[in-house]
């Protein structure tokens, strides 16, 4: 379960060999170190790790929001490397939902028109009724017609898990999804993405630096310096686990 | 709530949205945000197309004057001019053979007191009992004009009377006879086909003309016979008759004119005029672009999480750019339409002020093609500068979204984008030379407005580097100024850019103003006689020359014979059919004064050709002015043929010569061997200059003695000549400064916004230095300073660039001796310092009252 090495068979994500380094010249990189990972369908994996080490890249070279200067990235039976930059924005819009720290919601959208966006993007025209199911299934029936800037925190996540999980995606990253929420709220969201998840059989990538979400995951990769540390992650799971019984 | 109440209640208003297409519908939802940080943009975009708008619908609302009044302007639906000569029966038979006749004589003469204590040039049109035609003759506090018109009495324009310290009521001596002035011409429909002269308008009778005797043979008196055709005639049936005229009376030398083509000159001018006025609006227009370039990339700096996160749930690049364009191009739209509807309604203002001074009775209206070519330079010049900006937001990526917005860095422009933009301002210049009247003239301010904003560029560029190699100031005001100059972010490139284009426009019309009224008021009057005597009979010629040396023994008087004369074929081809350079083909329009002479004019070098021997006596040979015989396309052995007194001569050009115009002496465009003429009447043309200049007391005088001494002459004051030239000028320069203070006003907007956007920054730094131990005194010090360098570079090439501009307009446009003012150039460069430093300070000064803590928290 702690394995980090590649299971091509069920594998929904794969990763061989990657290496990547952002910026030029002497400002250059070296981010991600020959990873090599695999993520099986209706998996949840939460990255973790210090801060610069590399999670958050990984995360976007997953969600094909990074391209890699080596190795392969295969998500959901697409190799990543043979798409173009709209390529990629299309394979995103059909099998990838993203949650951000910031939830970056649209400001002059309502909570509505934001949910329903990655559906418009996909010429649905049910796109409206969907977005507004997905809503009442956070829990946000009745704020639909609202701004971002008339919802609380909490209430903006959600709006965000709709929208990332309004197109049905085979696959969710989170970015610290909990991360500007308040120990509560948090909570609150985090179940409510596992338990959608869960229900849905989607699988979920995390990256956060909270070990009682971190705990709640089927498989925990810690990665430092740009490379996936080998062996379990024992001191992780006991503070996992601590913090659970906490 | 469950699933199915929520999606029952949402979508009502979405479902109207999803027949929109995608980037539109996303396009209106960004939009919902209002159009907070458009204000400069809307007000640039709103600013310009309103000028041009507005100058469009002004020109067009007079030349559909002239085109609607056509009948009355001209006085009939075609009329017949000849000079220096009536119609022979058969000639007058064949117009009466079409309708109604109505003949008027158009003179030059001078109106004295009874007492010959005063006197003035007017211009004098006798009229028969058919006149008008078309329209109606208005005379002042209810007298009836056509009664007014007889053997002994007159009408006249409220002019003579104020001229002459004259009331209705009042008498005047004309060439031998008195003239009661019955009252004063209230309206007087065909006076644009008589010409705008240079005196007063007398209206007289044909009988009154008789007596007053001053029809003389060779005066320079012009015949015009107008025809009423019967109601219905098409403009095609006029124009066939033009065409039936000339092939019946092909020696009749008359300049026909149909009521479609009332006043071709006076439209001429319009459209020239509009041309100017149009391009100084699309100054304003492309200084205006600068702060839609920098209102867009602000507004992308800002959408980059918006379209991060766009990208990030599947946008594709494509999407987000069309998403972004048709949000600029709504919000140009919005500033277009605000722009039409201020240019809409500006001829109606505009129309009302110049009811006084348009000649023609310009009618106020709708112009929906003049307000769609302001709409579209308005929506093109949004497109040019909005496309670099906006290629940036292509490749903004979702990444953005995980990091810092410092990672987001700057991002280049997609090439096509630079190129599209580059193609986008091509066309917008292309529209502006295709539109232009004098193409010419428009391709010249094309390539000065590029040259304008590669130089300012060059300007910023170089600012910029010198502060960067300045040495370090000791004073810590000074140092701070001069790295504000040159750091990344700085407020140079924008500074310069806004306010350098529409200062240099500002300069370049001053220099062009002032050079023009230096002409008029110091340098023409200085060089140019004081009088010009016309219609001096050859038979009283050596009296009339007597008498100007006795009255005034020191002065230069000039003589030479003038005749009338058009020119009807070159090189027999009629000059119907020959094409001339645009700026020569005044010379084959209407008539001209021409002379001959055994001796070459002063003032005058032969380039081409020979001068004839003294007494040749042999065929007819003609000197041309060396440029318009360029421009007609003829020189030395190609012949001329003119129509004089009726009379048709062929003429083979002799020589060429240079002729130094603006000195104001007599010359002329054709000068013929003596013998061309041998018998014909003709009357002269004398000049007279005092030495070291007149004053008017003498020159009062000596037009009194004339006046009472040959009553046949008509004496023109050079000086009122001037001044009503230049009365007619300062008109014009009102209507071009106008124009030009709003690109003035354009460059100010821009300059505001470009200052506001570096405000946060300027906060930022402010609270820094604060925090640091920074006075309010050396932070409003040093941003001073910075401000005040910034204005003065860009003042410094206002004043260059704007020179070289009037310099290039006044000495090879106008072919005008060039001074410099420094007055102006002071004067812009304080504009520009003051403006930069006001405007700096006025955002920044709040920012300096402001307590460092709650910002420091917020940043």
């Amino acid at each position: 379960m702690l394995d980090t090495a590649p299971k091509s068979s069920d594998a929904v994500i794969e990763l061989s060999s990657v290496e990547l380094a952002l910026g030029s010249g002497a400002a250059r990189v070296h981010i991600l170190k020959h990873v090599s990972l695999a993520v099986e369908a209706g998996e949840s994996v939460a990255l973790v790790g210090p801060s610069g080490s590399g999670k958050s890249t990984l995360l976007m070279t997953m969600a094909g929001l990074e391209r890699v200067d080596r190795g392969r990235v295969s998500v959901a039976g697409t190799d990543l490397a043979a798409l173009d930059e709209d390529g990629l924005a299309r394979f995103r819009g059909r099998n990838v939902g993203i949650i951000f720290q910031s939830f970056h919601l649209i400001p002059n959208m309502t909570a509505l028109e934001n949910v329903a966006v990655p559906l418009e993007l996909a010429g649905e025209r049910d796109a409206f009724a969907r977005a507004a199911e997905e809503l009442g299934l956070v829990g946000l029936g009745h704020r639909m017609e609202h701004y971002p800037s008339a919802l609380s925190g909490g209430e903006q996540q959600r709006v965000a898990i709709a929208r990332a999980l309004v197109a049905r995606p085979a696959i969710l990253f989170a970015d610290e999804p909990t991360g500007n929420l308040d120990e509560r709220t948090g909570r609150e969201i985090a179940d409510l993405l596992f338990a959608t998840c869960a229900e849905r059989g989607t699988t979920l990538v995390l990256v956060t630096h909270d070990n009682a979400l971190a705990g709640r995951c089927d498989r925990m990769i810690r990665i430092h310096s740009g490379v996936i540390d080998k062996g379990p992650a024992e001191a992780d799971y006991d503070d996992a686990a601590r913090s659970l019984a906490r | 709530m469950t699933s199915e109440t929520a999606a029952a209640a949402a979508p009502a208003l979405p479902r109207a949205q999803l027949a929109l297409p995608l980037p539109l519908r996303f396009a209106l939802r960004e939009l919902r945000g209002g159009l907070r940080g458009f204000v400069v943009f809307l007000a640039c975009i709103a600013l310009g197309v309103a000028a041009i708008a507005a100058v469009g619908s002004v020109s067009r609302a007079m030349t559909d004057g002239l085109a609607r009044q056509g009948q009355a302007i001209l006085g009939g639906d075609i009329a017949f001019t000849l000079v220096q000569r009536q119609t022979t029966p058969e000639e007058r038979a064949f117009l009466e053979g079409h309708g109604p006749v109505s003949e008027i004589a158009a003179i030059r003469g001078m109106a004295r007191l009874p007492d010959g204590s005063d006197q003035t040039l007017v211009e004098i049109k006798a009229v028969d009992g058919a006149y008008p035609l078309y329209g109606a003759l208005k005379a002042a506090d209810g007298v009836d004009a056509a009664a007014a018109l007889d053997a002994g009495r007159a009408l006249a324009d409220p002019e003579l009377f104020s001229r002459l310290d004259l009331k209705p009521g009042d008498s005047i001596r004309v060439g031998g006879t008195e003239l009661t002035l019955a009252g004063m011409i209230a309206d007087e429909p065909d006076k644009l086909a008589t010409g705008l002269g240079f005196g007063p308008r007398l209206l007289i009778s044909r009988q009154a003309l008789e007596t007053t005797g001053i029809v003389q043979p060779g005066s320079l008196v012009q015949y015009s016979y107008r025809l009423r055709l019967a109601p219905g005639t098409s403009d095609a049936d006029v124009a066939s008759l033009t065409e039936t005229a000339n092939a019946t009376f092909p020696q009749a030398g008359w300049q026909i004119r149909s009521r479609d083509d009332a006043s071709p000159g006076l439209k001429r001018n319009i459209s020239q005029f509009a041309q100017y006025l149009t391009l100084v609006g699309l100054a304003a227009l492309i200084v205006g672009g600068v702060g839609v370039a920098n209102a867009v990339g602000a507004f992308m700096e800002m959408k980059r999480p918006v379209i991060a996160t766009l990208r990030s749930l599947g946008a594709p690049g494509r999407l987000v750019t069309q998403l972004y364009l048709i949000q600029i191009l709504l919000i140009a739209l919005i500033g277009v339409v605000i722009g039409l509807a201020i240019g809409a309604m500006v001829p109606l203002l505009a129309l009302q002020f110049l009811a006084d001074v348009l000649p023609v009775g310009a009618e106020t209206g709708f112009y929906p093609t003049a307000l769609g070519y302001a709409a579209l330079y308005g929506l093109m010049t949004a497109l040019t500068f909005a496309l670099v900006p906006l290629g940036r937001a292509r490749d903004i990526a979702p990444t953005a979204l995980f990091r810092d917005a410092a990672a987001f860095g700057a991002t280049r422009p997609r090439l096509a984008f630079l190129a599209l933009a580059i193609l986008s301002a091509a066309a917008l210049a292309g529209l502006a030379i295709l539109l232009a009247y004098d193409r010419r003239i428009a391709l010249y301010f094309v390539v000065g407005v590029a040259g304008a904003f590669l130089l300012l560029r060059l300007v910023a560029w170089l600012v910029t580097a010198l502060a960067r190699r300045a040495p370090r100031a000791r004073s810590t005001e000074w140092r701070l100024a001069i790295g504000n100059i040159h750091r990344p972010g700085a407020l140079t490139g924008s500074v310069v850019l806004s306010l350098g284009l529409g200062l240099t426009v500002l300069v370049t019309i001053a220099l062009i103003d002032g050079n023009l009224h230096r002409q008029l008021t110091q340098s023409l009057p200085e060089r140019a006689p004081s009088f010009f005597f016309l219609d001096v009979q050859n038979s009283e010629a050596p009296a009339f020359l007597a008498f100007l040396n006795e009255a005034v023994p020191d002065s230069t008087v000039e003589s030479v014979p003038m005749l009338r004369g058009r020119i009807i074929a070159l090189n027999q081809t009629p000059a119907a059919q020959v094409t001339p350079a645009p700026d020569v083909a005044w010379a084959l329009k209407g008539d001209r004064g021409i002379t001959f002479s055994a001796e070459p004019p002063k003032n005058s070098r032969i380039v081409e050709g020979q001068w004839w021997a003294a007494d040749y006596a042999g065929p007819p040979l003609v000197s041309m002015e060396a440029g318009v015989a360029r421009g007609l396309g003829v020189g030395p052995g190609d012949t001329v043929t003119v129509n004089v007194l009726g009379r048709e001569i062929t003429a083979t050009i002799a020589n060429l010569r240079e002729v130094a115009w603006e000195s104001l002496a007599i010359n002329f465009v054709m000068v013929f061997s003596p013998s061309t003429f041998a018998g014909a009447p003709y009357s002269m043309l004398a000049t007279l200059s005092y030495p070291g200049g007149a004053d008017p007391a003498r020159e009062a005088a000596l037009m009194r003695d004339t006046g009472k001494e040959f009553p046949a002459v008509t004496a023109i004051r050079v000086r009122e000549a001037l001044e009503r030239i230049s009365t007619i000028l300062d008109q014009l320069m009102l209507a071009i400064r106008v124009a030009s203070s709003i690109a003035l006003a354009a460059s100010v907007l821009v300059l505001a916004g470009a200052l506001a956007a570096g405000h946060r920054q300027r906060l930022y730094d402010a609270v820094i230095l604060k925090t640091l131990g920074a006075t309010r005194r050396q932070l409003l010090l040093a941003f001073g300073l910075e401000y005040g360098l910034l204005g003065l570079a860009t003042a410094v090439f206002a004043v260059i660039a704007g020179s070289l501009a009037a310099w290039g307009v006044v000495s090879g446009v106008m072919n005008q001796p060039f001074t410099v003012f420094p007055v102006t150039a002071v004067a812009a460069a304080l504009i520009a310092v003051a403006l930069t430093i006001g405007l700096g300070l006025a955002g920044t000064w709040r920012l300096l009252g402001q307590k460092a803590a709650p910002v420091l928290r917020n940043l």
